[in-house]
């Protein structure tokens, strides 16, 4: 609960934006430029991630689907909420 | 600390070491440390092409952080035991590193 | 993070997913063009992983004789394999379809 009205995670720490954007769809691109398309279940503090129905597009090209899939946080590269 | 210990089971054992470089070490496993590093004793030639100039080396130390796959004897692990143990260590870390 | 877990909390964090996988088969992405199927026995939290009865899928480009671009699949198999967490990228459930 903090005092301003900032829309929640506004002017906080980049951790703060990813647990705001918790349950959203985002995309992940990894530093070999593979790109994950899902909805984030959840992070932790080495950037691990959780993706729920998460495609994976190859340059451009959709590649595959995985139900679920964990992706180590040190091949990330960024997280972006749709 | 889960993995030093599962390995430090499996001293004496055969096993094959394959490095980040494709490089295949098969040797008996003689030690481990913390850092995953391993020794290897009696080394024998496991891909004739991929090892030219080790052929004369009788035993190796590995620093772990160059190791990609350890092929152990599946009779070697008793999968039981090492599911129970997984589960022990993520209960108690949080699944987390130290 | 403050919560102390007792380990059998719900989802809250990525490990958690991997956790679920023990004793199932999954599929594991690998740096360098590498993939895994096989059955988790043990991980931790750097992602070291023991997998059994592995099936390993190796992706090589080539040139053929035009000089073209080929990428050629290689299989491995392996009864029991422990995998170094700093080559996993990807961890999932069952394997991709």
């Amino acid at each position: 609960m903090e005092n301003g009205n900032t829309t929640q995670a506004e002017g906080k720490d980049p951790s703060a934006f990813l647990s705001q954007i918790i349950g959203n769809s985002v995309t992940v691109k990894l530093n070999s430029g593979v790109i994950y398309k899902g909805e984030l279940q959840s992070v932790d503090g080495y950037m691990n991630l959780a993706l729920e129905k998460c495609e994976e597009h190859i340059d451009g090209a959709k590649k595959r689907c995985y139900g679920d899939a964990f992706l180590r946080g040190n091949n990330v590269m960024y997280i972006s909420a749709d | 600390m889960l993995f030093f210990s599962f390995f430090k089971t499996l001293v004496d054992q055969e096993v094959t070491v394959e490095l980040k470089n494709d490089i295949l070490l098969r040797g008996t496993l003689k030690s481990v440390d913390q850092y995953l590093n391993i020794k290897l004793d009696q080394i024998s030639v496991v891909d004739e092409l991929k090892y030219p100039h080790l052929s004369s080396v009788k035993n190796v130390f590995i620093r772990g952080s160059v190791v990609r796959y350890v092929h152990l004897p599946g009779n070697a692990v008793d999968t039981a035991l090492l599911e129970d143990a997984t589960r022990r260590e993520a209960a108690n870390s949080g699944g987390k590193a130290k | 993070m403050a919560d102390v877990d007792d380990g059998t909390s719900a989802p809250a964090e990525p490990m958690d997913l991997v956790r679920l996988c023990l004793d199932e088969i999954v599929f594991v992405k690998l740096r360098g063009d590498r993939e895994l199927k096989g059955r988790l026995h043990a991980y931790d939290g750097h992602c070291n992983l023991v997998l059994g009865d592995v099936e390993e899928t190796i992706y090589v480009v080539e040139e053929d004789e035009d000089e073209e671009e080929v990428i050629r699949t290689i299989h491995k198999k392996s009864e029991m394999l422990f995998v170094r967490g700093d080559s996993v990228v990807l961890i999932s459930p069952q394997g991709g379809s």
